[in-house]
Parts: structure tokens; C-alpha cells; sequence
């Protein structure tokens, strides 16, 4: 038990350390880097709660996707940061409204069900197969609905982006197979000395 | 560990499941045929909607499946069918404006047929996870649909806005769902419901809060004030066919979710929404209708005039009674009318390069008397001026409201209409009375002619004989209450 | 083999005491399996020069002790002992955190893999999705380099490179569901014991080519080592490497190519069963270390074999080939297996 505690607090205090740095830092790059390891180390926190395939799922999709596309972004994107951040000092009062709300309600939340621990019925069982059971079961049609609203996403992001490039010259493996010996290449006999 | 058994019956999904396959089909397509195809898919997505329809009249009575996440009754059935007309009309008169500006890859119906999806599983949906996906569908494919004119800078500008401020709408509703999962501790309709039908279920102030915050984000859906800021420059960014198509589907669907979450789930805490509904719609009025004197812009006066709608058709909400559920759905289907058909003249103009400004339609009167005449008549209707079907639309409402007791908020509504009304008539006195600029000859296409001619017969024929209208609206209401 | 464990957990409780002693075990257990493996690691590098030269009809390295069994060593002290040149312009401390990024996950996800029914580090039921999230993390060395180095060489590198490594990574997460999908668990013990009477390679040999080559691409290998690709870019995204730093990034690659090979094994090819049962006299783990060797050799022959792919082709052979067939593989595993096995498996 005591181990347990003790990986606990670290990953917990490595996650709360690495959010604070990811608003904190001042690069932005050095911000999305603060974020994965904010995502590990809840991956980390997901494997002592025993939800192994939750972690799983977090590390493979969160870091080893998005986060990878933010970083890309970040990278490319010819964006004046320090001016970006002058700016948001200003929403700053905000901001603390915002969290303080936030924070009060889930207080209020709590406090409705004291010292009622969520339960989340992971102990024993494999959960990845748990939660295959319930999401193509009682929740195949949530599910369903969910991988429509990602194609949607797709056609859009593709519709709304993609241009076919004139000047590109595109390999079309269909054509490329299908040229002839005859098609490409000519014989001639041309007698010695005659030729151009 | 043991399979929990299911009901799960797909035949009472059939409508659902048709669109969601003939897009994917169409999808793929116009995937492999290019743009040569595009002509093929119109008409393929517009029959499909008629099977659509077709299909959804088979079913009868009421069912739920997936555990009650799905249910189909005589209401989800009706507004189904609302939402295919206000899907297929803005297809079927838009055919060259499409192929005009450029957006007939296959893409554009494929999207909008998603879109409706959305709006078709909100409409049946059971939860509270259901509906927030159903209006996530239906408006992600509604952001990508007003941007679809990416070469123009105010369709992408639409396009970017909705988006920012419809996910900020989104965030908000999902922060109220969560707030009645953690005091409910279900997020299905008939489990919040009866989880307040018991004692402990009464007077939390968290779950007040998350109506609040559900009622916000739906109310940004339906372009109602506070939450209405987008409504004018995405309706004038958008291009004109996914204007009169998002000035209806997305309303009906987020007015037929309201019904389910208000009537079904949160009866017993009217006290907290009708008041908030009360100030919505007031607002609303009040914006639709003094916002709309001063614009140039015809698509931001009917953003404005459909600001004003909203306001009425909450009236309707507010007066929590089955007499204030018949009247929204009755306005609401004419306001189909009366908006597909303001939209198919406005792209008639379209064609001509012409119709966005109000000044375009200057003396139109002279040039082409029967065109003035059918914008003058949906101008009258949507001022609610009788015999014209906008005029039932009102009265039921404001009847509605007197006999709930809203008598001070119908007599606001009035007054409202009453200054709505002079923007309405200020289009028909440029058509009148202004002297005409240039010469253009503005014709309808065939698509646009059918469209426009039905629904000049609908507003004249249920303004005159509302009699099967009143019953069909009876009839989907009695699931409430 | 029991007995001697017990032995030495009670000589190691007598000495710690319990906890201690547990937690003594793991390093132990740790040091065990990475041993062999950082031995392999090594000696791929040795390998894949004398078999390159082979095929090309030249000796390779001899002259280090005897066959130039010695020679890892030596290239080992020379890199240990050059300096390390950090750029002017890095970005310091992520440009030395990089390389140990590439390194560390190729080691971290042989905490899975089961060299027989016993001899695994942990047996965890999610053992095939543990690989998978790990690998995922291998991108970041790259691009954290490729930025850190604040070298336009560098930096496009690593763009390819991760660009490359994503997109190969989805075919390669699909090839291996069909397989959970027969297995119908994640453990990698699970998967061989499964393999009894037909290795996966025999109902999966599509998936099992497709793997392989999306590992080749995944670890940035000839025909898909775009990018290095020496003419244009130098070396990618380590072109301002020196020393160790840069012999990190090889050892990350070598290590990771050692993985995926016994990992192939593992699960296409039968892992530690032999291949007829006669055979049975034979260890298990000889046979692993012969399939996993066999794909190993793939690796550097293909690398002596092919040209170079050109991007655009690298791109289209994931996304429009790879993973519309392994999807539709997918698709058909699992209709297979519901004629044959009903609703809900066994």
C-alpha cells in the first residue's frame, strides 16, 4: 500500500507541476512539451486507479497524436508568441473568475455527495474487455453517432482544405502499369553509318 | 462476465439508418466520380429524403430502443418529417447556385444530409449522451457547410465563427449535462426524470445551474437572445441554400430537444426555466425586431427576422401546455414555408448576380409584377398579417400564452410583431414604390419555381384552411403531459 | 529452475528484508532482460555490416578481433570518448533530452515481451496496446531533435520523419487487431499460446507482410529512410549530433529494430513453438531467437537491396494501400470469426 502512495504522489505532483508549466513556460514549444508529460503521468495515475486500458488509450491517442500535431503546429506556425501572451495577460482577471466559478461548482458538487468515493468498479476485472462490452453493447448507438460526427470532421476538414495542384505532376500507378511494351518503346533498325 | 441483454430494434431506426447509409454511399461516389457525378447526387439525395419521409410514415404509436436512448413517437416522427422538408426544398431549388459558385462536389449533400442526421437523432434522443452527439453531428456539419464557398472571404469567416462560438455553446451545454449526471447520477431522460420525481430529487441548486447552462446551449443553437450574436454574419457569410437550410433544420431540431429536456425531464422545475425561457424570448422579440430596421443586407434582415421567430416560438415553450406545444410546431412548420420560399426568390436574384442588397429589389414591381407579388406575399406572411399562414402561427401561440396566464408576454409578443412588421413591409415598399435601377430579368430555375410556387400554395392554403395543420399538431403533442 | 529461485528470493529476503528486497528483484529482474538485449542491440550493428558486405562482395569490418568480433566495443569507446559539440543555437537541455527520448521507449516496451510462457518481465493483460502507446512516444525524440538542433536540416528531417512514423503507425496498430481479434486478449503470452496449431502468419499473411514493411518505415529503414537521406538533408534529424548523442539515436534504432523483429515473432510467427512438434526437444526461446533473428536479417538485406522510396510514393503506400487493406482485413477477420465462432466468442 505504501509504495502505491508514494508513486502516487509522484505522478500526481509531476502532473500538477508539469500544468503549471505548460501555462508557465515561455516558449510554447517547451508549453506542449509540459503537456505530454502532463498527459504521462496521468497515464501514470489511470494504471494505479487499474484503468491500464484508459492509460493505454491516452498515451497511444493523446501523446503519440494530438499532441504530436500540436507540436507540429506550434513549430510551423509563424505565430509572434510574446505578443500573443502581452495580449492575454489582459483576459488574466478573467481567467480567475472563470476557474474560481468553476471551482466553487465543483465544490458544490462534492459536497452534494460526501464522502461517497466514485466507485469505479475496475478492481478485478479486465477492463479493457469491460469497457469493449459496455460500448458495443448499451452503448453502440452513442458510439456509432460519435464515429459519424469523426467522419463529418474528416469530409469538412478535407472539403474545406484540399486543392487539386495544376502544375504537380501526380504519379497514377494504374497508368504506369498499364503502358505497353509497344506503348513506350519503338524498334528501329538503323543501318550503320546511315543514321542521324 | 455476463452479456446484458438489449433491446435493441433497428426497424424503429429505419429513417436514421437510410441517411447515415445513402451518405456514406453517396460519399463514396462522388469520391470515385469525381465532379461528373454531382448532378446523379442531387437527385439521388433528394430521393432519398422523399424515402426518408416515406419510411417514417410506417412507423406508428410509440417504442424506444437502445434502452430508451432512442425513442419515436407521433412528435419525434412529425418533426422528422418537418426537418426532410427543410432539408429536400433548399436542395431541390438550388441546384445551379450550387453548380454557380462552385460547390458541387457530391461533398456539399453528403454534409447536409449529415447535418439533418443530427438533427433527426436529436429529435428521437432519449439522454442526455445522445443528444449532446446528435447536435454535435448536426453542427459540425453546419460549420463546415457555411465555410463551404472557401474562396470567399465571408463564407469562411462565417464558417469560423460559428465554429468558435458554437463550440463555446457546446462547452456550456455539456458542463450543464454534467452537472444533472453528478446530482442524477444517470444521464438518460427517464432516469433523470425519475430520479426527481423522488423527494431528495427536489430544490438542488446545482442541478438549477445545469438547466441554466443546458438552456444556454441550446439556446445558442437556436439563434435566441443573449446568444444570438453569430445569427446575422453567418447568415450572410453562409452560402444562400445552407442559409435557408440552417435557418430551419438546426431551429426545428433544437426546439423538438427542448420539448423532450423541459416537458419530459425537468416538469417540476418550470419555476427555474420558464422565467429564463420568458426573458429569452422577450429579448429575442425585442432584438428581431429592431435589429431588422436598419440593415441593407437581405440575408442579415431574415437573420434577424429569425431572431424574432425564435422569440415567438418560445412564447410557445413558456406557456408549458400542450396548447403551447401545438403552436410552436405549427409555427414552426410555417415558418418553413415561408422562409424556403424568401430563400428561393433570393437566389433566383442569385442567378443575376443580384439579391443580397435590399436596393436590388427596387421597382421590381414594374419589371416583373408576379415576382414582387410572391416576395410581397411571404414579406405579409412573415409579419403575421391575415389571411396569410404566419398569421395561425401567431395567433396560436399568443392564444397559447393567454390561456396559460402569459398575458402580459403576449401582449409584448404583439407589439413586437407590430414593429417587426414595418421591416417587412419597408422590403414591399422598395418592390412598390421605388424607382428601378438597371435593367435585369430575374427568372426562376425549375427546381426554384417548384419550391417557391409550394410554398406560396402552403402560406395561402393553411392561412385560409389551418384545419389539418392544427390536427397533425394535435396529434404529435399528445405524447406530452 | 524453481528451486534455485526460491534460494535466491530467500537469500535476498535475508539480506533486505521483504520490501526492499521486492523492489531489489525488479532492478535485478530489469538488468537481466536488458542485458541481452543492449548485447543484440550491439552486435545488429556488427551484423548488419558483415552481411551488407557479404552482399556486396567485400569482407567488412575484420580487423578488431578475431572475424571483428570486437569491433561494437571499439566503435563504442571511440564514440564514448569524442566530445559532444552542443550548437551554438540549441536549445540545450531538450537537445540532450532527445536522444535519450528514442532510446528509452525501444528499451521500455521490453518489459512485455516474453521470451517463453515464464520468462517475462510483467505479464500484463494489456501487453500488445503497452507496445503500441510506447512506441507512439519514439516520435518525440525525433522532433524534439530535429527542433532543438535549430538547423533547417534538422528540423525537416524531423518532419519527415515524424510525419512518416504517425502515418506508418496506424497500419501497423491494424495489422496487429487482427490478431487480438483471434486471440481475444492483449497478453503477448496469450497471443503465442493461441498460435498452437496455426502460426497467425497462415490466416494473416497479408497482415503480416504489411507489418513488416510498416516497421520497416516505422524505424526509419532503407527503402524508407527518407529522413537521413544523406544527399538532401546531410543526416536529418541528427545532423548536429556528435559522439554518444548521435551513437543514442543509432542504439534507439537498433534497439527498436530488434524489438518489432521479435515482437513479429512473436506474433505472426509462432514465437517460441517450434514448428512441427517433433521439434519440441528444442528450447523455445532458441526458436524465438532464430524467427526473431531471420526478420532481423530481412532488415539488412532489404537495406542492401532496394533504392531509396521517394516521399510522395512513402505517403500513398501507407494511406491509400496499407491501411485500406488492413482495415478491410480487419473487417474480415471479424466476420470470420463470427461465422465460426457465433456471438460473444467461445
Amino acid at each position: 500500500m505504501m509504495v502505491a502512495d508514494v508513486i502516487f504522489y509522484l505522478f500526481a505532483t509531476v502532473t500538477v507541476l508539469s500544468a503549471l508549466g505548460v501555462v508557465g513556460a515561455r516558449n510554447p514549444v517547451h508549453s506542449v512539451l509540459f503537456l505530454v508529460l502532463a498527459f504521462f503521468s496521468t497515464a501514470g495515475l489511470f494504471v494505479l486507479m487499474g484503468a491500464e486500458f484508459l492509460a493505454a488509450i491516452l498515451v497511444m491517442v493523446y501523446m503519440g497524436a494530438v499532441a504530436i500535431l500540436f507540436l507540429f503546429v506550434v513549430m510551423m506556425l509563424d505565430v509572434d508568441f510574446s505578443m500573443l501572451r502581452r495580449e492575454s495577460v489582459r483576459y488574466l482577471p478573467m481567467g480567475f473568475v472563470v476557474g474560481a466559478v468553476m471551482l466553487a461548482e465543483l465544490g458544490l458538487m462534492m459536497a452534494h455527495h460526501p464522502g461517497e468515493g466514485l466507485h469505479l468498479g475496475l478492481d478485478n476485472t479486465d477492463n479493457t474487455l469491460a469497457i469493449g462490452q459496455a460500448l458495443y453493447t448499451r452503448f453502440l448507438y452513442p458510439f456509432e453517432v460519435a464515429s459519424l460526427i469523426l467522419l463529418v470532421a474528416l469530409i469538412g476538414a478535407v472539403a474545406l482544405t484540399h486543392r487539386e495542384r495544376k502544375r504537380v505532376h501526380r504519379q497514377d500507378i494504374s497508368t504506369q502499369l498499364a503502358r505497353t511494351k509497344e506503348d513506350a518503346v519503338e524498334l528501329r533498325k538503323v543501318a550503320s553509318g546511315e543514321g542521324a | 462476465m455476463a452479456v446484458e441483454q438489449l433491446d435493441i430494434h433497428l426497424v424503429l431506426m429505419m429513417p436514421e439508418i437510410l441517411v447515415a447509409i445513402m451518405a456514406m454511399a453517396l460519399l463514396l461516389l462522388s469520391a470515385w466520380t469525381h465532379k461528373g457525378g454531382a448532378g446523379v447526387i442531387h437527385w439521388l439525395t433528394m430521393m432519398t429524403i422523399v424515402a426518408v419521409v416515406l419510411v417514417i410514415q410506417v412507423g406508428s404509436g410509440t417504442a424506444t430502443t437502445f434502452g430508451g436512448q432512442f425513442i419515436t413517437d407521433d412528435f419525434s416522427r412529425y418533426v422528422k418529417v418537418v426537418m426532410c422538408l427543410g432539408m429536400v426544398l433548399p436542395v431541390l431549388m438550388s441546384a445551379d447556385y450550387i453548380r454557380g459558385h462552385g460547390m458541387d462536389g457530391g461533398e456539399y449533400h453528403v454534409v447536409t444530409m449529415f447535418a439533418m442526421l443530427g438533427g433527426m437523432i436529436m429529435a428521437s434522443s432519449g439522454g442526455f449522451l445522445i443528444l449532446y452527439l446528435g447536435l454535435e453531428l448536426m453542427s459540425l456539419s453546419l460549420y463546415v457547410l457555411a465555410a463551404w464557398r472557401r474562396d470567399d472571404r465571408c463564407s469562411s469567416e462565417a464558417g469560423l465563427k460559428y465554429f468558435v462560438l458554437g463550440s463555446v455553446a457546446s462547452g456550456l451545454l455539456l458542463y450543464g449535462i454534467s452537472m444533472v449526471y453528478g446530482v442524477t447520477g444517470g444521464t438518460g431522460f427517464a432516469e433523470v426524470a425519475s430520479f426527481l420525481g423522488k423527494p431528495e430529487g427536489h430544490g438542488s441548486q446545482l442541478l438549477a445551474l445545469g438547466v441554466v447552462m443546458i438552456l444556454a446551449g441550446m439556446g445558442f443553437k437556436i439563434a435566441a437572445v443573449p446568444f444570438h450574436m453569430w445569427a446575422p454574419d453567418v447568415y450572410q457569410g453562409a452560402p444562400t441554400p445552407v442559409t435557408a437550410f440552417m435557418s430551419v433544420v438546426p431551429k426545428v431540431a433544437a426546439i423538438a430537444a427542448l420539448f423532450r429536456i423541459l416537458f419530459d425531464v425537468f416538469p417540476t422545475y418550470h419555476v427555474q426555466w420558464v422565467p429564463i425561457l420568458q426573458l429569452f424570448a422577450v429579448l429575442s422579440m425585442a432584438v428581431g425586431a429592431f435589429g431588422g430596421l436598419v440593415q441593407t443586407n437581405i440575408k442579415r434582415l431574415l437573420a434577424y427576422s429569425s431572431i424574432g421567430h425564435v422569440g415567438y416560438m418560445l412564447i410557445g415553450l413558456v406557456a408549458n401546455s400542450q396548447a403551447g406545444a401545438q403552436g410552436v410546431l405549427v409555427y414552426i412548420t410555417i415558418y418553413l414555408f415561408m422562409t424556403v420560399g424568401v430563400f428561393g426568390l433570393i437566389i433566383a436574384f442569385d442567378r443575376q448576380g443580384l439579391g443580397e442588397n435590399i436596393s436590388d429589389y427596387q421597382g421590381l414591381a414594374r419589371k416583373q409584377p408576379v415576382m414582387a407579388f410572391v416576395m410581397a406575399m411571404f414579406m405579409f406572411s412573415m409579419a403575421g398579417i391575415p389571411p396569410l399562414a404566419g398569421f395561425i402561427g401567431k395567433f396560436s401561440i399568443f392564444m397559447a400564452a393567454v390561456k396559460g396566464g402569459f398575458i402580459p408576454l403576449a401582449v409584448v409578443g404583439v407589439l413586437f410583431s407590430a414593429v417587426g412588421a414595418f421591416y417587412y413591409i419597408r422590403v414591399v415598399k422598395v418592390m412598390y414604390f421605388d424607382q428601378p435601377e438597371g435593367e435585369f430579368k430575374v427568372t426562376l430555375s425549375g427546381g426554384g419555381f417548384i419550391v417557391v410556387s409550394l410554398s406560396l400554395f402552403m402560406i395561402f392554403f393553411w392561412g385560409i384552411l389551418p384545419g389539418d395543420l392544427l390536427a397533425w399538431t394535435g396529434a404529435s403533442v399528445q405524447a406530452f403531459h | 529452475m524453481a528451486e534455485i529461485l526460491n534460494m535466491v528470493h530467500e537469500l535476498g529476503e535475508g539480506l533486505f528484508g521483504p520490501l526492499l528486497w521486492s523492489l531489489v528483484w525488479v532492478v535485478i529482474k530489469v538488468v537481466l532482460l536488458l542485458a541481452p538485449v543492449l548485447f543484440m542491440v550491439t552486435y545488429i550493428t556488427l551484423a548488419e555490416r558483415k552481411v551488407i558486405g557479404a552482399m556486396q562482395v567485400r569482407p567488412g569490418p575484420n580487423r578488431v578481433g578475431f572475424f571483428g568480433v570486437l569491433q561494437p566495443l571499439a566503435d563504442a569507446v571511440k564514440l564514448i570518448f569524442k566530445e559532444t559539440i552542443l550548437p551554438e543555437k540549441a536549445d540545450k537541455s531538450l537537445f540532450l533530452l532527445a536522444p535519450l527520448l528514442t532510446l528509452v521507449p525501444a528499451l521500455l516496451s521490453w518489459a512485455v515481451v516474453p521470451f517463453s510462457p515464464e520468462l517475462i518481465l510483467a505479464d500484463v493483460n494489456v501487453g500488445i496496446l503497452y507496445i503500441l502507446a510506447i512506441s507512439s512516444l519514439g516520435a518525440y525524440g525525433i522532433i524534439i531533435s530535429g527542433w532543438a538542433s535549430n538547423s533547417r536540416y534538422a528540423f525537416l528531417g524531423s518532419m519527415r520523419s515524424v510525419a512518416q512514423m504517425v502515418s506508418y503507425e496506424v497500419s501497423m496498430g491494424f495489422t496487429l487487431i487482427p490478431v487480438i481479434l483471434i486471440t481475444g486478449s492483449l497478453s503477448l503470452v496469450d497471443v503465442v499460446e493461441q498460435q498452437k496449431d496455426w502460426w497467425n502468419i497462415i490466416p494473416l499473411a497479408p497482415m503480416f507482410f504489411i507489418y513488416f514493411i510498416s516497421v520497416v518505415a516505422e524505424t526509419n529503414r532503407s527503402p524508407f529512410d527518407l529522413p537521413e537521406a544523406e544527399p538532401e538533408l546531410v543526416a536529418g534529424f541528427f545532423t548536429e549530433y556528435s559522439a554518444m548523442s548521435s551513437g543514442l539515436f543509432f542504439m534507439g534504432e537498433y534497439a527498436n529494430i530488434v524489438l518489432v523483429s521479435f515482437l513479429g515473432a512473436l506474433v505472426f510467427l509462432g514465437g517460441w513453438l517450434p514448428p512441427l512438434s517433433i521439434l519440441d526437444f528444442i528450447p523455445g526461446i532458441i526458436w524465438l531467437g532464430l524467427k526473431a533473428g531471420f526478420l532481423m536479417f530481412v532488415f539488412l538485406w532489404i537495406r542492401a537491396t532496394f533504392p531509396r522510396y521517394r516521399y510522395d510514393q512513402l505517403m500513398r503506400l501507407g494511406w491509400k494501400v496499407f491501411l485500406p487493406v488492413s482495415l478491410f482485413w480487419i473487417f474480415l477477420t471479424g466476420l470470420v470469426l463470427q461465422l465460426t465462432r457465433g456471438i460473444g466468442g467461445e
